[in-house]
């Protein structure tokens, strides 16, 4: 099990790797979003907010999120840090995400834009 | 006579029969769709299986090409691995080849696609060679990946970058269930509203508007004004469409038989029956090679 702060970290740097790439904050710049994060196994939320292509993170959730995204901690920490990706925990069900199906596949091209190959 | 059935995940009211003489052998070539079921699509292929000659699999891509790179759809590989028996592709082989010649063809035949032409491409990444043939042609080409099948409005503008982002999401991509990546069953039907409303600038901007027709039709406006289209399985009532939406001319990359040309996958099927070797050991020569022989070129339709 992760812990609160090892999601942070993770969510911190998936938030730096995203800001760092000129490419993804152009890409988006239609896509303001707000993204819960949430662990199933611990009390930890995050949120995460995509206003006018950039990215930023704060601790604790947030009501009326556009996207859930629900895991253990575990998978959350190793998939915000790209040690994993997304597809297999959410093809095997261990990764829930509530949200339109544009949004997720759009979601899953931004995490493999940044930690593709 | 020759047996060939293409097995399509698209919908049902395209189906087609037509019987045909090629290079001295007569082929039935029928489509079956199922309607985006996939195990109605299982099943379809468990049964056919050893009893026709080869099989297509229509309205799925199992092979995506970029450069030198392959990367496999989950979900069309499971489909093509039901079939045991009979030699079973999905179309990749002559997007390869028929349609790059394509390209070539239309430049030194027509007018339609003169150097700098402003080219959309829908989707590349399964029909890469085509692909490549616009961009060594010169051509203006837009890349409309990113922009159709995960609705960020980010043009790709060449091969380098298209084939650098294929790298870094395709190898995920496949593995995700296909219809959150393209149309398929019902959706085949249906236009995207807001997706022309927000993305129906880049076809306006085009000249020439090229790739998978579902992906076309799902995202084109309704007021084009002398466009060209250039892509394949088109029945006559698509052909209705794109004479509504304002298209100037279509092009269609496969053969016409009886007023409908059939998808790449039932092509390359056929192909498959008259080469007569297995799949394994068929090379892009051995297309190109019986192309010529068949003396195939598009066909060239002025709509307006």
């Amino acid at each position: 099990m992760a812990t609160h702060q090892e999601i942070t970290e993770s969510l911190l740097a998936f938030t730096n790797g995203y800001n760092a790439n000129q490419r993804l904050i152009v890409m988006n710049r239609d896509w303001d979003r707000v993204i819960l994060i949430k662990a199933d196994d611990l009390p930890s939320e995050h949120t995460l907010i995509l206003n006018n292509g950039e990215l930023t993170m704060r601790e604790g959730g947030v009501d009326n999120p556009d996207l859930i995204v629900m895991a253990n901690s575990e998978i959350l920490a190793d998939m915000f840090y790209g040690d994993i990706t997304p597809t297999e925990p959410y093809m095997n069900g261990t990764l829930r995400i509530t949200g339109s199906e544009d949004d997720i596949v759009r979601l899953d091209f931004i995490s493999m834009l940044i930690w593709g190959e | 006579m020759k047996k060939v059935v293409s097995i399509s995940l698209g919908s049902a009211r395209r189906d087609h029969e037509v019987t045909v003489e090629l290079l001295g052998q007569t082929f039935c070539i029928s489509r079956r769709g199922t309607d985006g079921d996939f195990e109605r699509a299982y099943q379809l292929l468990r049964e056919l299986d050893g009893r026709v000659d080869a099989i297509g699999l229509g309205g799925i891509d199992v092979y995506l090409r970029a450069g030198d790179d392959c990367y496999v759809v989950q979900d069309g590989l499971r489909l093509l691995q039901t079939v045991k028996e009979t030699p079973v592709v999905d179309g990749s082989g002559l997007k390869n080849t028929l349609e790059r010649q394509v390209a070539y063809y239309l430049r030194e035949h027509t007018n339609l696609l003169p150097s700098g032409c402003r080219v959309l491409m829908v989707s590349a990444v399964d029909r890469f060679g085509m692909a490549e043939a616009f961009s060594q042609l010169a051509c203006d080409v837009t890349f409309g990946d990113l922009i159709f099948a995960a609705g960020i409005p980010y043009p790709i503008k060449t091969m380098d970058e298209l084939k650098e982002i294929a790298r870094k999401t395709l190898p995920e991509m496949c593995k995700l269930p296909f219809h959150m990546l393209y149309p398929t069953g019902k959706k085949q039907e249906t236009q995207d509203e807001a997706k022309i409303e927000k993305f129906g600038h880049y076809y306006h901007q085009a000249q020439v508007i090229a790739g998978d027709f579902h992906l076309i039709r799902r995202y084109m406006p309704h007021d084009l004004q002398g466009q060209t289209v250039i892509t394949n399985t088109t029945t006559a009532e698509d052909v209705e469409f794109l004479r509504h939406c304002g298209v100037g001319t279509l092009v269609t990359t496969t053969p016409e038989f009886n007023g409908r040309s059939f998808g790449t996958n039932v092509l390359e099927a056929v192909l498959v029956v008259l080469l007569n070797k297995p799949v394994a050991e068929i090379v892009e020569q051995d297309y190109l090679e019986l192309l010529d022989r068949l003396n195939f070129r598009p066909r060239v339709l002025g709509l307006n």
